[in-house]
Formats: C-alpha cells, structure tokens, sequence
C-alpha cells in the first residue's frame, strides 16, 4: 500500500514533522515524499532519511507554502501516483490545504490522528474526541485514498540517511489566489525567555481573571521557577504571547513543567510534553493533561497555590 | 372680656392688606416651585403609580409621625429633630387654625373660638412646642459644631474624600438651620414684646414669652416703645417666615415635603423584589440610561434626600474604599436632574445638564455602578426611602444592554448560561454531592416529597459547600424529614445574575426552574442559600412560581421546636453569628438562626455590626464573578468583618448561614492573617455536631458513601 | 457586503461518560452543549467587518434542532439571518462542509468566515473542505484581517507564532484563530428576541463522508500519572519535593 508523505518545509529548512511522517508511514508501506517547492533541489538532503523510497519534487510558484499551489500539486500527485494513503502533519500548513483535496476529490479525511493501523485493506485511524478525553477508531469505507494530518512529537523522527530516488512531477499551476507577502516575528519577546528555565510555573485558564497573575509570577520566582501561560490567557490579553506555551507559542523542555488549571488542549501539549517532569493540578479528573503528566493532582489550584506560598 | 389677643394688633389696614398681598406672592412662589418639581418628575420614564393609596398614606404617616426611621442610628440628632419637626409643625397648625378663624370662620361664619380656654390652651401649647423646636435646633447647631459628624462635611468617599463643590451644601444647611433659628428666636421676641406691651395676666399660659416679657419690662422696655418694637419685629418676622415658605421648594427645606411624599410613595419591597424590564423595552434602551429614565418616583426620590449619609456610613463597599458612596450618587443624579429638567434648569443656575446626555461616565461612573454589592444596607437605612439598590441595578442594565461589562463577569454570565451553574461545571456533576452520601436522596422530579430543597450553585458545587450540604443532608435525614432535590434539572436561581443586572439570563433561568419545580409533587420549598431564597420567595411568583420558601435555618429550628430534632449535647460554645444579606435585611429572617444556636447550647456573643446593620461579605450584586476593583489600601469588606469578629475576644466559632458567606469568609480569615483565630462554622454543622452523630466531614467534600456513575477512570485493559 | 459565519454548537464531556448503544459516540446525557469558542470570534470578526464595511452577517450551522442555540447566540451578538442545514452527522468535516458549500453556493458571500477547529472533534478542517468545495480562495488559521477592495490583507499564524502576511483576493474562505478580538457580550433580552426571529432550514442534499467512527472509547492512559493524594497542604509539599529533587 503506497504512502506519500507531504514534506513540510519553511524558510529553507525541512521541518521535524516531515520525518515524523516517514516515520509513520513506513510501517504502512512503501513512502514517497512529496517536496513541493519552487527549488526543491536544496531541500532533498533534508528529506533523504531513512525508510524514505522515493523523492517527488514539485515545482512551485513560490518559496513559501501557498494554499492553491499545495493543493494543485498534491491533487496531480494523487492523479498520477493513486497512493492509498497520504500523510501530512497536524500543523498550520495542513489546516490550509489538506481537507480542501480531500474534499474535492472525495477521498477519506481525518485529522490530529495518533495512531494508524491497517486492517487488510482498510485503514484505520485513532484520534481523540472531547477535549481528549475519549478516542475513536475512524475508518473510511469506499475511499480509495485516505488523507491523514498526524499528529505532531506522537511519531519518533526517521533518522539516517536514505537512498531514495529522486524523480520529478510537472505542474502546470494557476496562479494563486492566496499569496505569501512576508514574514513578521512574533511580537516583541519580553526579557523573559521561557525556553531557557530551567522549572516552568505554568497556568491556564482555570486562574478564572488576570488578578492573581502578580502573586502566582511571585510564587513562581520565590520557587525559583518561571511564569508561563497556555493560549486562553494570552488570548484574554493578560499575559504577552512570549509567555505561551503551546504549538502557536513555544516549545519548552524544562526540567520540570508545573501546570496548574491546564486542561491540556492538544496543541497544549504539544509545546510541552517532553517536559522531563510534568506535574498537573486541576478540578477535572479526566482533563486530557494527566495523559501526559508523570504526576497529577485533583484540586483547585488556587488551594494548592496558598499552601505553596507557606512553603516559600 | 375673654382671653385672646387681638391679629394683626398695629397694624393699619392697608398694612394687613399688604401682608396679604405678599402672603398671595409668597404662595404663588412656592407653587410654582412645586410645580417646577411635578413638571420635573412627569418627564421621568414610565406612570407615576400610587396604588393603595390609604394604605399608603396612613403607613407614611405613621413611619413620619413616629420618627421611626429617622432616629436610627444618630443618638441625640434623631431626638433633636423630632423637636424641630413637632415644634414647626404645631407652629404651622397653630398659625392655620389662627388663619381659619379670622379668614374663613370668623368673616363668614360669624364664629370665634380662639379665645378663653382655647386660647390659653392654644397659647400653652405653641409656647411649649417653640420652645421644643428651638432647643432641638440649638442641638443640631451643636451636633454640627462640637460633635461634627464626618458625615456632615460631604466629602465624597467615592472620589478619595475630595469635598471640591461641598461648599454650597454646607453654606446651604446653615442657612437653613439659620434661618429657622432666626425664626424661632424672633418668633419669642414677637411674642414677648407684645406681652411687654400690657402684661396682662393671663399671658402667663405663655410661659416662655412671659419670662422674656417680665425681663424686657424690667429693661423698661412696655408700653408703646414695646409695641414700636413689636411692630418692627413683626415685618421681619413675617417677611422672613414668608420667604422661607415661599423658599421651600427651591431649598433643602423641600424635604419636608418631598421625604414624606416617597415615604409614601416607595416601593416597599424595593431591592427584595426587582421590577422587571419592560416587555416592549428597545435594544439600547433597557435600564437607566439617562435621567429621564429614572421613573418619576425615583426623581422624587432624588429630591428627598436630606444628606444625611447614614447610606454611606452603612455602605460595605464605601467604607473599603470603592469608588461608590450612596449618597453622592444619590446627589449626583439628583443635581444632573436639577440641571436639566429641574428648578435650577428652569432659572439657568449652574451648573446646568443636558437632558439627552447619557449619564454615564459623568457624572456616574462605571465602577461606582459595578462597586455595589446589592447589600441594602443604603436603602434599609435611609430615613427617608430612597431606593439606592434597584437604581444602581437599573443602571447595570443599560451597561449589559450595551455590552459593556468586565470580561470576568461577561465569562460568568456566559458559562451560567452555557451550563446553568457560574463554575462551568457540567449539569450532571450538580447532584453528586447527594450521590456520595451513605443514604439515598429522592430525586423530586421523579417521587412525591414532602420538602423540595432547592440547593443552589455554591451549595451542590463549590467543595467546601457541597460538604455543608451533605452534613445538613445528615441531618434532616437523621430528623425523618421526607425531602428530594432537582439534581440536574436544578439551574442557577438567578438571584446574584438579576442584580448584576442581566435580567434576560435571569428570566430564563427563572422560568427553567419554575417549569422544573412545577412538575414536582411536594408541599414546600427549602433553600440553603439566603441568595435563593430570596429569589425564589419574593421573585419567582411573579414569573408563576409562587410557593412556600424556607431558609434551613428555618426548617431547623422548626425540627427542634417540633422535638424531631433533639440536640444529643449542649456544645458550650461561644459564638458570634454574622446575619446574611439576603436572609436578614433583606427578608428580615434574624430570630430563627440565634434561636437555633440557643437551642444547641452556644452562647451567642452579638457582632458590633449585626442584624439590620450586619456588613456585607461582598460577594453580592454579581461581585463574587467581577474583576476586583481597585481601591487603595483598605481591607477588603470581608477582612474588616474578621477583625471585628476577632475584636470580640475568646470566640469558638464564626457562624454563618450562606454559602458565600462560608467562601467569603474562610479566604477572608486567612488573607486577614487570623487564621487560627477564629473557626468558621455554618449553622448546619453546628446542628450536626449537637446531634453526636459521628464526625463532620468538614473541610472535605465529605467523600463517603456510594460510588457514582461510570467514571472515565475504569479504564479497559491497555491493548498490547 | 455579506459576511457567511460557520458556526458550531459544540459539546463538552465532563468527567463521566456512558457511550451510546452502538458505542460509536457519547451518549448526549454526559454532554453539555455551547457554541464554539472558535466560533464565537469569528461571528464577532464578522460583525467587525459589517460596522467598517456595511452590509449583512449571515449565521449558518448544521446539526439537528438543538443546535440553533448556537444560531441564537450569533443573532444576538448582532447577526442579520440565520440558516439551519438539517440531516448532517456533524462529526465529519467533509460532511458538514458538503452541506456548507450548498448554502455558499445559494448565498454567494463576499467573505466566509468560520473558526479554525472546533473544540469537541479538534479537525480543523471543515472551513478549508469548505473552500476547496466551492471554489474559493482560502487562509487558515487567521489571527489579523484587513480587508482592501478585491482582496484582504490577513495574518496566518504558524507555530512558534511566526505570522506569515497573506494576500488573499476576495471572495475569500478565512478560518479564524481564537485571541484575534473580543467578542462581545450577547446579553438574554438580545437571545430571547432573537428567538422570535425565523431561523431557515434546509435539508442537506450531499451527505458523503470523508470517515465513519467505528468505535469510540476511554483510552487507556498507559504510564497513567501518579496521583498525589491528599488535602493540598500535601500536594503542596510533594510538589516542592520533586521541585527540589529535579531542578537541580
């Protein structure tokens, strides 16, 4: 059963998620990645790891990804080359493009999968529901291609260097409708820089308002910790986006991740789940957090923050 | 010759034809004063109503006539008053009855009677009552002076104690506390002189003016040259008493007028039972917006205002420090209404108002608005009626008409709406707590009770609360009373969403449980949150829910009286008991907690500040859900409760009988640096520990008993 | 101008679940409902859009009656009309966009705005499903909107929150990312009013999937975290333990 893999690129460099994909879909079948690119030639080396069968460039318009041309490339790709399966990676990009094909071309869909396994013939994929809390075994009767968005960090990265082939695809394109005009980094970063603690002291929406922030960035540093915040706070404009956690935030690894009123929305989690100890306090017994954390606490968190504040 | 004395003695008639004549002007001046006022109140929102209007009156009349309201708390100023009051008035009465004889009875009818023993009678009378009515002005002038009441010097706590623009109240009772001495005193002169004049012998029924008479005799002072200076004092006098009168709508001397009429006139459940918005209301339009919204009873009520600041001397938040203070908000309407619609409006005196103009954030800003805890501590203290609480309320309608709210409380009223409770919680989780006792609880929706116990948010969710209600669960269980609770068809009463002004959200939730409870077969309804239970009580029959509504503390000491609930020990505890909002001002529910503690054996120790003048915890008006304003240093409303109750030294327990009481305070013990101190303890524990039953699952959400449904923690075997 | 807003009336589970009979979703009991939150910023970026440019909101959703509170909501935060698509199973993307792509077919909307993912299925997929369906030029994952004549100028933001500045030309399909504004307050009066006002149904003609769920479950948590017992003066301290322990 064939399998291609949507490379995920940006600015020049492969992104990590591609070789997760490989990853994946190597023990689904034979994979071929797509690089889709409008100079592919630099990006091959990056994407030439292990398990990895073939290389298809595409040539594109544009040096960053467009929603059109993605789209354009990978309908012809699956014209030409009938994969069973297309993998692409539960990211930003793939929200913009992946489900329009799908949709187009009548094939199976499913996003934000953790686990693929095949039955036969049939393709299975597992992915959560409810806030995590409960998963689901999709499958996709008639489809004779699937397209699945995996999840980010679940597949560990293919690593090696491969020896695929490299083989090119024509596209005639017509221009895009949405077209990348420049990049802009995020907003002035504080002085604060979360990647670098080495304890993040980090809370969620269950803080309920803004006002306990100046204690808790108190507590926090008495604890010898930094202040972080997942989306919902920076969202309600109390805490700088420097502050976040999260897929549209940052990527931490502290030594230890404290994180209190934390549900653990997925893209939570992804910005700080190879913490090397995650501790989580909420009122929510099932919040999908304790899935990841080595040590969890039922209660309310401002209960737990006043006996911290005794201890320091 | 009969006693009497001759009106108007000295007096030529063309003389007596002027006095008339500015009798005549006085008069029309001070109708058209009045009607300044009327036309004022027309162009408020909505009909001026007055049902019941005996009724009314006679109510009125008997809360003015006995000065119940006004002598509360102010010691020697409320007796002074009722001096001032009852002398001006036996003045007034005397002089009309002297007017109907020589106007109306004598011209016309050919009738006198104001003579012989009337006359003495008469002449007694007024002596005694002016001398009443100078003494109790001599007593305010020395309240001001040497007591001098922070009260009185109109500093407006709500904008840090600024007195900017005060200089015209103060100028303004002085003269009006003057010009009523200056009367006073020449009234005695008046009379003393034209004793002096004759001295005749039956003036001693005068008693005051007969002293001062034998005193101005013995300075040489009878004869004609006392009549010239009767005659002189006499056109001051005159002129003086008929430009007060004529003054009287255009002064601070229209309270007496206008403060008896709202007496009358107010909405005796104000507050306890909100009115509801309009059906036909405009989007954009709900609430006070402008001061043409204000209905006309309540621009009355702007003018009743005597400054007194009892209001904001009881005010939780006014003491701690927020930006509100009843009385300058108050004063603040009231003076936007006298400069656009009102007597000043009419004769262009400064500083004038445009009517259109919206009345927020000037003068009235939006966290004097929010500051509000919907105590009723302002409107049950107020001598005079006002109606701070549903002002306010209405004035937080217009803000959540136009969507201007605090995130927080935007969030709340969102999640309430959403699930029905103000923690997000889902429907399901609201009868856990009845699930995890160690006895079966009837579900009212489905099985006939006797007692349908209408839990509310705190109660069934909060941790700490849930815990008091399987405790007071224990023991009714324990007294054999047959009770069921909604469990998830239970919603959010609605009391705290109403007074924060959403009054939509209010409704449905009202309606939902109406619809709720009325499918259940029971006889009456318990609460355990005073909130609740006032909602439900004077609320909800206007929506079609009109039940029977106890408060536990009720139901309590009705079980103990009754003897099925017989305390097993005495507990020999002292105790202070700190009286809810919402179960005592509000629903004047004080007796039935102390007796209950009575009856349990504790030793009730009364706070400083209890019953009517207990202090809010401040969680009320939707506070508890609102971003915390700011305020300066001083503590929170709750805090300063703590140390008063700490300040009674050697206490057992801290008791209270409400749910955000509980929460309030234990933060508050803790933040207030008392912990340890002093122990909180709601009623129904109490009641269990009496009971000798077993031990309290106090801090806990008391965690025995069955296990609830299916839990996401019995997990299936991981797949290999 | 006409602003077409995809709205969701999502479910939430608490912490008890009981699944339905055919064990392929969560019995309805354990979920409580409420419109996305997602949603709730994109229907105010909408009305934003109407106050700077003129012109109606439309609300539209798919699901079953219950849903129009979601509807409801949108029309009392100030939306002009509300459409029902009725006969969808709304767990697939593909499905719900199908339907989706009929009403911007009869609509012709000059700007389709819908939230970037939903909070119960987290596929974020159907306003780009939607786009590709009918035709339309699309951003996703949108956290700043400017429109201009002919085309927007739009913010994507990507992980890491790099933006990426995108021309888009209009019509366009935008799926909007939550912190792009404040939506505001939808008070009762505003939702029971909008109650007397006609929500238009329609029947779904396609309703082709792109999945089916087979079986849905509680997963097993594997290296379940080790729970801290106690009151939380305990947890508290255990806490600071391992703080000392690990933060070397």
């Amino acid at each position: 059963m064939s399998v291609v893999v949507v490379a995920e690129h940006l600015r020049g460099e492969v992104r990590e998620v591609t070789h997760e994909l490989v990853s994946a879909g190597e023990s689904l079948g034979p994979v071929s990645v797509a690089l889709i690119a409008r100079d592919p030639t630099p990006l091959i080396a990056a994407v030439n790891v292990e398990g990895v069968s073939e290389i298809v460039t595409l040539a594109a318009g544009a040096d960053e990804f467009e929603s059109d041309t993605y789209e354009q490339a990978l309908e012809a790709l699956i014209a030409e080359r009938k994969p069973r399966i297309v993998l692409v990676g539960f990211t930003v990009n793939a929200m913009g493009y992946a489900s329009a094909v799908a949709a187009r071309l009548g094939l199976g869909f499913a996003s934000d999968v953790h686990q693929v396994s095949l039955e036969g013939d049939a393709v299975i994929a597992t992915r959560s529901f409810y806030g995590g809390k409960v998963d689901a075994e999709v499958e996709f009767p008639g489809a004779e291609t699937v397209i699945l968005a995996l999840r980010p960090t679940v597949w560990a990265p293919a690593e090696g260097v491969g020896s695929a082939g490299v083989s090119s695809l024509d596209l005639s394109l017509s221009p895009a409708r949405a077209r990348h005009v420049e990049f802009l980094e995020p907003a002035a970063a504080s002085d604060v820089d979360i990647t670098q603690a080495d304890f993040l002291f980090s809370v969620g929406r269950g803080i309920g308002d803004a006002d306990a922030l100046p204690e808790l960035e108190a507590l926090a540093t008495r604890m010898g910790g930094t202040l972080s915040v997942s989306r919902p706070v920076v969202d309600a404009g109390w805490m700088p986006s420097s502050r976040q956690v999260g897929q549209s935030g940052k990527t931490v690894k502290p030594k230890v991740y404290l994180a209190l009123g934390i549900s653990g929305a997925v893209q939570h989690l992804a910005g700080m789940k190879s913490s090397g100890t995650i501790i989580a306090v909420n009122t929510d017994p099932e919040a999908a957090i304790f899935g990841v954390a080595h040590y969890g606490a039922v209660a309310d968190l401002f209960d737990v923050v006043e006996e911290l504040e005794k201890l320091y | 010759m009969a006693e009497t004395r001759e009106t108007f003695a000295g007096l030529s008639d063309w003389q007596i034809a002027v006095w008339y004549g500015l009798i005549a002007i006085s008069t029309a001046i001070f109708a058209l004063g009045v009607a300044l006022l009327v036309r004022k109140y027309r162009r408020g929102g909505g009909r001026f109503t007055f049902d019941r209007p005996l009724e009314r009156i006679a109510g009125a009349a008997r809360i003015v006539l006995t000065h119940a309201w006004i002598k509360r708390r102010v010691g020697v100023a409320g007796l002074a008053h009722a001096f001032v009051f009852y002398g001006f008035l036996v003045l007034f009465i005397g002089t009309a009855i002297l007017a109907f004889q020589d106007d109306f009875a004598k011209p016309i009818l050919g009738w006198t009677f104001w003579q012989g023993p009337f006359y003495l009678g008469y002449s007694l009378f007024l002596d005694l009552f002016g001398a009443a009515l100078l003494i109790g002005l001599v007593l305010f002038v020395v309240v001001r002076l040497l007591v001098s009441p922070g009260r009185l010097d109109y500093s407006r706590p709500d904008r840090g104690g600024s007195d900017a623009g005060r200089g015209r109240y103060i100028v303004g009772d002085w003269v009006f506390l003057g010009s009523l001495l200056f009367l006073g005193v020449t009234g005695f002169l008046l009379e003393s002189l034209r004793i002096a004049e004759t001295d005749p012998a039956f003036e001693k029924w005068s008693p005051c003016g007969w002293v001062f008479a034998q005193g101005l005799r013995a300075l040489g002072v009878d004869g004609s040259a006392a009549a010239d200076a009767h005659f002189r004092t006499w056109w001051v006098h005159g002129i003086t008493a008929l430009a007060f009168v004529a003054a009287i709508p255009f002064t601070k001397a229209v309270h007496m007028l206008t403060a008896p009429a709202n007496v009358a006139a107010r909405n005796p459940s104000a507050g306890r039972e909100l009115v509801p918005v309009p059906s036909d209301a405009k989007a954009g339009e709900v609430g006070y917006g402008r001061i043409t919204d204000l209905t006309p009873t309540h621009l009355l009520q702007l003018d009743a205002c005597t400054k007194c600041g009892k209001c904001t001397d009881a005010c939780p938040a006014a003491v701690s420090g927020y930006p509100l203070s009843p009385r300058d908000l108050v004063l603040d309407l009231r003076e936007q209404a006298e400069g656009s619609l009102g007597i000043r409006h009419a004769l262009h005196v400064e500083p004038l108002a445009d009517v259109a103009a919206s009345l927020t954030p000037n003068p009235i800003r939006p966290e004097t608005v929010w500051s509000c805890m919907q105590c009723m501590a302002c409107v049950e203290i107020c001598p005079v009626g006002i109606e701070h609480v549903p002002i306010i309320n209405q004035l937080r309608r217009r803000f959540l008409d136009l969507g201007e709210l605090d995130a927080s409380l935007q969030s709340t009223l969102e999640t309430i709406y959403d699930s029905g409770n103000s923690f997000g919680e889902p429907r399901r989780k609201r009868g856990r707590w009845a699930k995890e006792l160690e006895f079966d609880v009837k579900d009212a929706r489905k099985e006939p009770v006797e007692i349908l116990w209408f839990v509310g948010d705190y109660a069934s969710l909060d941790p700490r609360n849930s815990g008091i209600s399987q405790t007071l669960a224990r023991v009714l269980h324990h007294a054999g009373v047959d009770f069921g609770i909604l469990y998830e068809a239970e919603r959010n009463a609605g009391n705290d969403v109403r007074r924060a002004g959403e009054e939509g959200l209010f409704v449905d939730l009202a309606e939902g449980n109406i619809e709720a409870i009325s499918g259940c077969d029971f006889e009456r309804i318990l609460t355990s949150d005073p909130h609740s239970f006032n909602t439900l009580r004077n609320e909800y029959p206007a929506f079609g829910g009109a039940w029977t509504v106890l408060h536990h503390s009720q139901l309590l000491l009705e079980l103990l009286e009754t003897g099925k609930l017989a305390p097993a020990k005495s507990l020999g505890a002292r105790v202070t008991y700190h009286d809810p909002c919402h179960l005592g001002r509000y629903n004047g529910v004080y007796e039935a907690p102390r007796h209950v503690l009575a009856a349990i054996g504790c030793e009730l120790v009364e706070m400083p500040r209890s019953r009517d003048n207990s202090f809010c915890c401040g969680a009320g008006g939707g506070r508890i859900w609102m971003d915390e304003l700011k305020k300066g240093d001083l503590p929170r409303p709750s805090e300063s409760r703590i140390h008063e109750a700490v300040a009674l030294g050697d206490i057992d327990y801290f008791v209270t009988a409400c749910p955000k009481d509980v929460t309030m305070y234990e933060d508050a013990i803790k933040t207030s640096g008392h912990q340890g101190d002093l122990v909180l303890r709601e009623l129904s524990e109490l009641v269990f520990e009496a009971l000798d039953l077993g031990s309290v699952a106090v801090m806990t959400g008391g965690a025995e008993g069955s296990p609830p449904d299916v839990e996401l923690d019995e997990r299936p075997p991981a797949a290999t | 101008m006409r602003v077409l807003v995809c709205v969701k009336q999502v479910r939430a589970l608490g912490d008890e679940v009981e699944f339905t009979a055919d064990g392929t979703d969560v019995d309805p009991d354990y979920l409580d409902a409420a419109l996305n939150e997602w949603d709730s910023y994109a229907t105010e970026e909408a009305l934003c859009v109407r106050e700077a440019h003129g012109g109606e909101v439309v609300a539209v959703t798919c699901g079953p009656k219950e849903s129009e509170a979601a509807l409801r909501r949108c029309l009392a935060m100030g939306a002009d009309r509300a459409l029902r698509v009725d006969g969808v199973e709304s767990h697939d993307p593909l499905c719900v966009a199908r339907a989706l792509a009929e009403v911007v077919r009869e609509e012709s909307p000059d700007l389709v705005l819908c939230g970037v993912q939903s909070s119960d299925s987290v596929q974020a997929a159907t306003g780009t499903a939607l786009a590709g369906l009918a035709g339309l030029p699309h951003v996703a994952v949108v956290t700043k909107l400017e429109l201009g004549t002919g085309s927007a100028r739009v913010h994507r933001e990507l992980e890491g929150g790099l933006l990426d500045v995108v021309d888009v030309d209009l019509p366009a399909l935008l799926t909007i990312q939550t912190g792009i504004n404040q939506p505001r307050y939808a008070n009762l009066r505003a939702i029971k009013q909008a109650e007397q006002v006609e929500i238009a149904v329609r029947q779904a003609g396609d309703t082709a999937a792109g999945s089916r769920v087979r079986r849905m479950f509680v997963p097993s948590r594997g290296d379940a975290a080790e729970m801290l017992g106690g009151d939380p003066a305990e947890v508290a301290r255990r806490i600071a333990e391992i703080v000392r322990e690990r933060v070397a």
